[in-house]
């Protein structure tokens, strides 16, 4: 058996030889050269020099040089190299042929990677997008999926703000309720929910797969999109270059929103008629007197986010990179420092972290490679108290921020608002001062790879084992201290999470060339495991007194007390085994097929096994005879359809479970089991059917390129949240269906001027239109807060925000007894001058639950983004805009008067609300403010969330080759970047990104200026 | 050699595969840290324990705003603060949009329903038991709880869903129930539930202190059938209570409701809370801070406010002046100082007793003491005080440690005179006597004859900020000018509130009752 198939194996690599190589009768010649690159003159090693049409061939040396005997005159020398455009050349007499190859400007050629493997671009038969390095570090930021914002379309990014937070991504809409519908990552071939550990500038490429027939060869964990980043890798045969590149700048908080004043605030208090708001009003009076420029207003006008936000908040970034490589070795070592401090003043509010990484490939012979790469990450972050945020808004401007009549405000004497009668201490300072938040995150991400020519340029295997290992330390600290009416005690938590995650993939690919047929096959299987484990545990009454000063003494070990429901412990498992092949094909690259299929594992649902297909074909026009467009020179036509699974969904139990909880009888604390009757059934996974139609075409010599495709994607068996009748657990089901179509085109246009300008212009955008297409039986699901109600209604979009539809304000008694309502109604509903008219949907004369109707979707319905860049000399300008619209904000703050009245309010309501007759149209009274009727979920609480910014506009200088006193000085590069410095919009919030809809308390995303220097050593 | 690498490979390979797919049998594995119902071993009877305290927790842990919406309506107290659905309540202004109706709503049903999943689960284990009585007593408890609730849900929506199990899928169709027929049910209930009941004082358990009994369920059948007006049911039962003399009065109505009054012999049903005697760290507790004043200066420094938004009314402290009562007046209401001027702004009350202070009889001031006005409430509920230095030291939660009084035996004799002066006939005690001892305590003299309207008052006058008892009484015998007072008028079409919108959505069924 053994010796036969060694036999086989012997015989088959001849066998294939033999039908691809031509006779060689006539008479050979021997050719010698040198490749030189256009781009700076220098010889090209390892460039492969081949006779057309035979297996003759041969890479050059060092030097570039090549010596190679060819069958004839006749013979033709095919000069290839990655990045660079391929020459052919007919020997004729010549018998040194020296060649300048020409980098490849054209992206068609351009090798794209794919899961288990890559493809050339213009094989393609599916939606990709990639971004490579320069594009993702011209934003400063540590987040590196932050850069991609406006750049892809189809790739909705939500800023975060907050120092260390990722940005919420979404590829194609959303098609699941569940895990914010976040892309898979896939970092040299491991896989994550979020890439917020990474360096942007270790990152070589970020693909995007964007339609099924791409991502589906990650079956079960693909149907959000897959996001595939490849870190960098040094060069073969290249000496050692060492750069250092970095950048310090400023974050300055943007379109801070104006609230009330006091003057402003005073009015509107006592508009509404309370005669509590009139005591506070008066307190204030007595406590901090009154302003000597307007006697009715407290001397005290308290701008509390100028009091809690800083000017200018630093950011840097530093990294030194070596990479280089000799013959059969090629390295990249780094190491990149990144600090960010929040936008908050007065306390701890930053994030910080140190990567080191080294990426080796060594080739053992001429059929082994081996290599590894590892990426160790440890950031520190210190998260301030979210509140902050919210009570900013809120806290009345006429309190002050310091009080030195509140002597029992300890350690430092805030001023309490339950001074003046305020329910709360209000002042945002509290939250400020007296805790700490560190959350402490180590990431070790490793991965080993062998890659065995089992026949040589025929069939490669390949085994990668993926490891990553991480932990999440936090540590959360209340300090000791009084607001002067009440003391709160110090109290530590901590808690303490490991990962430990791997994956083990196999794969054979298989690539034939037989006359024109070109095939490439792979097959393989992947294991997966994932585990988490963690402790936490609270301890109150810190001994000593906890103090910024003495950080080293936090620990539970000195608290008094241990609290006994504040320790618990916790854990995950999830495993996935799958087996994959994927077959493309392509005849003389003008028919191309494609074909992937995954069968997938897991042992989170009941379900444990899925097959994930996909086909995908493309036809490139261009290559035809018959094509005869002048002006064309690149057309293709492709389409592809996939399955895809998302596991990503909160596994249920699928039976009754019991919580066990806490009492008191008699003074003691006993346990007791509640048994929770209802339960999450969701014993498969979702799974997508994706549609994707397509165009890629190169004009104008490749001057302009079109990318355009359509897409449908349907979710089927999509989680949902059901609520369920009389119990306040609410189930969710496997019974949605979604659909995500839309439409999206990316056109580039790059010149080059004869004056020696060179510069390029693009843009794209994106539309999409989501839609419910079955809730498994009801027409409607309720979701959202019972008071701000979101309804995912068949044939509209997902959890659609749902309430009355206004039409302005009543003016007088006369527009009320004129408004169509019923005499009953108006009687009943005590509706006054100075509240909203509600649309009456149906015409009853009534105005209750069927006169609602959908207010707007939180999801966009257009997003867009379009870019410049100039070159000139040793300058190089370029801007970036993007923008989003057709979504909608609900104004989560105002809404917030539903349940707590005694607050401040912004200031285009303060000085807008109805104040009589033709005062407004908009706003209601301040009194119509605290009325039922003013406060049932409408569209004065959902508004416009579009908006329009400036991206990124960035200036940069090079120093090439320049002597300073004789001496060669290194290659720079200084760079003046502006992100952000420009946003947009009408909604009245701090800004329009809010990931899902609800703004009640958003993080600011700031602008960010900086200067950037890269040198080249 | 080269085939013979090759061959080393592919074994390296397969072997490769064999391993790796060697995993898949690792799909079968169970999720973690999930406890099943279906894995629950039944014969270990004794994990019945932990389902009877379970359901004690849904019952004690009482969201807060579900007592104010209760209470609040009645001539003895006024929303205060700026809770606008609470104010708008109290002054008989519905909305159903109202965030409170639906969380009420909820909090009550969800107890229900989980009410109903533990009852089925002690009946899967009562096969095993050897002592199946523990089942049928533990079930019978639940039976008791499940009755408040609805009685609760009931008073205030009129007609209601009966939930039969813990299956909420039947309940799209379940036909809404009258008031009647849900009070009718809560007897009927308590009926079944009684001979399986413990036959002692709640304080006499010694599984669960405090737990229900007999009397509880017999208070819960008497207080439903008093809503039916069916006095000699509300006489029967009251009657059995009292005859067992297994209650008694607490001597001291002022420390009745703090700490030395916990679990009393008085108390018939009481949501049990704790700091388990710790400084800091856990605790059970229930949001007093609610009721609590949101100016003081108490005698134990740092100890928190509230928010003051449970107001007594001037109404119901005249009428307390007006009778000389004692110690239920300064019991019941914390004065401030602005509050104190106000009462003297009426010249016939020009001259108050000495406890009418601002100074509580521990040393706790109430309210502002620099002559500016207390923005929210000028007076603030006793009852729901704990006085600063009953507060176990460490501890600054207003009426932290404090346990929340439900059924005490003052409104089972007071129950029992208002049936008879309604006609009802009692071999146990007479209405006078019950009066007496009720008015014995809080150093009044007897009276003879009482009337109905006597009765009342004496309930007036004994439960003023409780569980809106007042309220209750008046709209039941629809004393519309009584609840018609400062600035607010009542029709009997106010009685019940309306279905929470969310509630309408989901159980169409609620439209048009």
């Amino acid at each position: 058996m053994k010796k036969t198939l060694r036999s086989y194996l012997k015989v088959l690599p001849v066998l294939l030889m033999c039908a691809l190589a031509q006779p060689a009768w006539a008479q050979s010649v021997v050719v010698t050269g040198t490749v030189i690159s256009s781009e700076d003159g220098q010889p090209l090693p390892t460039v492969t020099v081949r006779e057309k049409n035979t297996n003759n061939g041969m890479t050059t040396d060092m030097n570039g040089r090549y010596r190679l005997t060819v069958s004839g005159k006749d013979a033709v020398l095919v000069f290839s190299f990655v990045g660079f455009v391929t020459q052919e050349v007919v020997v004729g007499n010549q018998t040194t042929i020296n060649i300048t190859l020409n980098p490849n400007v054209s992206e068609l050629g351009e090798v794209v990677v794919i899961g288990y493997g890559s493809q050339e671009q213009k094989d393609l038969t599916s939606s990709i997008s990639t971004v490579k390095t320069d594009e993702i570090n011209k934003t400063p930021t540590a987040q590196a999926m932050q850069a991609l914002q406006g750049k892809v379309p189809g790739l909705q990014i939500v800023s975060s703000g907050a120092p260390g937070a990722a940005p919420t991504v979404r590829v194609r809409g959303i098609g699941s309720l569940e895990g914010n519908a976040a892309p898979l990552y896939v970092v040299d071939g491991m896989f994550f929910e979020s890439i917020d550990f990474l360096n942007p500038a270790d990152i070589e490429t970020i693909s995007v797969l964007k339609d099924a027939s791409a991502s589906a060869i990650y079956g079960v964990r693909a149907s959000n999109g897959v996001i595939l980043i490849e870190t960098k890798s040094g060069s073969y045969n290249k000496q050692a270059e060492v750069v250092y590149d970095g950048y310090y700048g400023v974050q300055v908080a943007q379109n801070v929103l104006k609230l009330a004043n006091a003057q402003q605030f005073t009015e509107y208090a006592l508009a509404t008629g309370s005669s509590a708001d009139a005591a506070f009003i008066d307190n204030a009076f007595q406590r901090f007197g009154r302003s000597r420029i307007n006697p009715n207003v407290p001397n005290v006008n308290t701008d509390w986010y100028g009091q809690v936000l800083e000017t200018a908040a630093p950011i840097q970034n530093h990294s030194l990179t070596v990479s280089g490589g000799s013959d059969n070795t090629r390295y990249s070592l780094g190491v990149n420092y990144f600090q960010q401090d929040g936008l908050l003043k007065s306390t701890r509010n930053e994030y910080e972290r140190l990567n080191l990484r080294s990426k080796i490939d060594f080739d053992v012979n001429e059929n082994l490679r081996v290599g590894g790469n590892i990426n160790i990450s440890n950031g520190t972050q210190y998260v301030a108290e979210n509140s902050v945020w919210f009570k900013t808004y809120f806290a009345v401007p006429i309190l002050p921020v310091y009080d030195d009549l509140n002597t029992a405000a300890t350690p430092v004497r805030l001023s309490n608002a339950q001074t003046l009668g305020y329910r709360g201490s209000q002042n945002p300072m509290y939250d400020l001062l007296y805790n700490d938040n560190r959350n402490k995150i180590g990431k070790f991400l490793a991965n080993f790879y062998a890659e065995a020519d089992l026949i040589p340029d025929r069939l490669t295997f390949r085994t990668a084992y993926n490891y990553s290992y991480s932990n999440i330390n936090s540590r959360n600290v209340n300090f000791e201290y009084s607001d002067g009416v009440t003391d709160f005690q110090s109290s530590i938590r901590r808690s303490h999470a490991t990962s430990f995650n791997q994956i083990w993939d196999n794969y054979l690919t298989y690539k034939q060339n037989i006359g024109l047929h070109n095939i490439t096959a792979v097959a393989g299987y992947s294991f997966r495991s994932e585990s988490t484990e963690g402790l936490f545990a609270r301890g109150t009454e810190l001994d000593p007194s906890p103090s910024r000063i003495q950080e080293e003494l936090w620990y539970i070990s000195l608290a008094d007390v241990i609290d006994q429901g504040g320790v618990g412990d916790f854990g995950a498992k999830t495993y996935g085994s799958s087996y994959f092949t994927r077959l493309a094909y392509n005849y003389d690259d003008r028919y191309l097929l494609y074909g992937t299929y995954r069968r997938d594992g897991t042992n989170i649902f009941q379900q444990k096994w899925g097959n994930f297909f996909t086909i995908g074909a493309g036809w490139v026009l261009s290559e035809e005879n018959f094509f005869n467009l002048s002006g064309v020179d690149f057309l293709k036509i492709r389409g592809g359809w996939g399955q895809l699974g998302n596991a990503g969904v909160t596994p249920s139990v699928g039976a009754p479970t019991v919580e066990q909880r806490f009492l008191a009888i008699d003074g003691v604390r006993v346990p007791g089991n509640v048994v929770i009757p209802t339960y999450d059934y969701v014993d498969r996974w979702e799974t997508t059917e994706e549609l994707n139609i397509g165009v890629s075409s190169r004009m104008f010599n490749e001057r302009l390129s079109v990318e355009a495709d359509y897409f449908q994607r349907d979710t089927k068996d999509a989680a949902v949240t059901i609520i369920l009748p009389l119990i306040r657990e609410n189930v969710r089901r496997s019974a949605a269906g979604i659909r995500n179509s839309g439409i999206e085109v990316a056109m580039n246009w790059s010149d080059e001027l004869a004056n020696g300008i060179s510069y390029r212009v693009g843009g794209n955008f994106a539309t999409l239109n989501n839609e419910v297409l079955t809730l498994g039986g009801p027409q409607y699901l309720d979701g959202g807060q019972a008071e701000f109600r979101q309804r995912s209604i068949v044939g509209q979009p997902l959890q659609a925000f749902f309430g009355y539809e206004t039409d302005g304000i009543f003016q007088n008694q006369n527009e009320i007894n004129n408004s169509g309502y019923t005499a009953e109604f108006i009687n009943d509903s005590g509706i006054e001058p100075g509240d909203f008219r509600y649309k009456d949907q149906n015409g009853d004369g009534v105005i209750d639950d069927q006169d609602r109707v959908v207010l707007g979707s939180f999801l966009p319905t257009l997003t867009y983004g379009f870019n410049l860049a100039v070159s000139y000399k040793n300058f190089d300008f370029s801007a970036d805009f993007q923008g989003q619209s057709g979504h909608s904000i609900l104004n989560r703050k105002r809404g917030e008067i539903i349940f707590t009245t005694d607050t401040n309010i912004d200031a285009e309501l303060a000085t807008n609300l109805w104040t009589g007759e033709g005062t407004s149209n908009k706003y209601p009274s301040a009194a119509g403010l605290r009325k039922g009727w003013n406060q049932s979920m409408s569209d004065y609480f959902v508004e416009d969330g579009s908006y329009f910014r400036i991206q990124n506009v960035r200036l940069a200088y090079n120093i090439r080759n320049k002597t300073v006193l004789g001496t060669d000085i290194p290659d720079a590069r200084i760079t003046f970047t502006a992100e952000r410095p420009l946003t947009v919009f009408n909604y009245n919030g701090f800004n329009p990104e809010v990931a899902n809809g609800i703004d009640r308390q958003t993080y600011p995303i700031p602008a960010v200026y900086t200067l950037g220097l890269n040198i080249k050593f | 050699m080269k085939a013979l690498n090759i061959v080393k490979k592919l074994t390296a390979l397969s072997l490769a595969m064999v391993l790796a797919t060697g995993c898949d049998d690792k799909l079968n594995d169970p999720l973690e840290q999930r406890v099943l119902v279906e894995d629950t071993d039944y014969t270990k009877t004794e994990n019945m324990a932990q389902l009877i305290t379970g359901a004690y927790e849904l019952l004690y842990a009482l969201q807060w705003e579900t007592f104010p919406l209760l209470s609040v309506r009645g001539d003895d107290v006024n929303a205060a603060g700026d809770q606008f659905p609470l104010t708008e309540t109290d002054f008989f202004r519905y909305d159903r949009s109202f965030w409170m109706y639906n969380s009420t709503w909820l909090n009550f049903y969800d107890d229900i329903i989980k009410f109903h999943a533990t009852m089925e689960e002690i009946e899967k284990y009562k096969e095993f038991a050897a002592n199946p009585a523990t089942a049928d007593q533990y079930i019978a408890e639940i039976r008791v709880m499940r009755a408040f609730e609805l009685f609760q849900l009931a008073r205030l929506w009129g007609n209601i869903l009966l939930p039969t199990s813990s299956q909420t899928d039947g309940l799209y169709t379940t036909p809404v129930s009258s008031f009647e027929e849900v009070m009718t049910h809560i007897s009927e209930e308590m009926d079944a539930a009684i001979p399986l009941l413990p036959n002692v004082r709640p304080n006499q358990r010694t599984d669960i202190k405090g737990g229900i009994t007999r009397y509880t369920a017999l208070a819960v059948k008497a207080m439903a059938n008093l809503e039916l007006k069916n006095y000699q049911a509300v006489a029967d039962a009251t009657g059995a209570i009292i005859s067992s003399n297994a209650f008694e009065l607490y001597p001291d109505f002022y420390e009745l409701f703090k700490i030395p009054g916990k679990l009393s012999n008085e108390s018939l049903l009481e949501f049990q809370y704790s700091d388990f005697g710790q400084s800091s760290g856990e605790a059970e507790y229930y949001l007093h801070a609610f009721f609590g004043p949101n100016n003081w200066t108490p005698a134990v420094a740092g100890s928190s406010g509230g928010w003051g938004f449970w107001e007594p009314t001037m109404k119901y402290i005249k009428f307390m002046l007006d009778r000389n009562e004692t110690v239920r007046l300064e019991t019941s209401v914390l004065f401030t100082r602005e509050g104190i001027q106000r009462i003297q702004e009426d010249p016939n009350y020009a001259n108050l007793p000495a406890f009418v202070s601002n100074t509580t009889r521990d040393g706790d001031v109430i309210g502002r003491t620099d002559n500016q006005p207390n923005p929210r409430a000028i007076f603030s509920s006793g009852k729901h005080y704990l006085p600063s230095n009953q507060l176990t030291p460490g501890r600054t939660r207003y009426g932290e440690n404090k346990n929340f009084l439900v059924i005490r035996y003052a409104e089972i004799l007071l129950m029992h005179a208002e049936a008879l002066v309604n006609g009802a006939t009692s071999t146990v005690m007479s209405a006078d006597d019950a009066v007496n001892e009720v008015r014995n305590r809080a150093g009044l003299p007897d009276i003879s004859g009482v009337t109905l309207n006597e009765v009342l008052n004496e309930k007036f006058a004994e439960f003023g900020m409780e569980w809106g008892i007042r309220f209750y009484d008046l709209a039941r015998y629809e004393r519309t000018s009584e609840l018609t007072h400062d600035g607010r008028t009542y029709t009997p079409a106010a009685r019940f509130i309306p279905y929470p919108l969310a509630q309408l959505d989901l159980l169409t069924q609620l439209n048009g009752n």
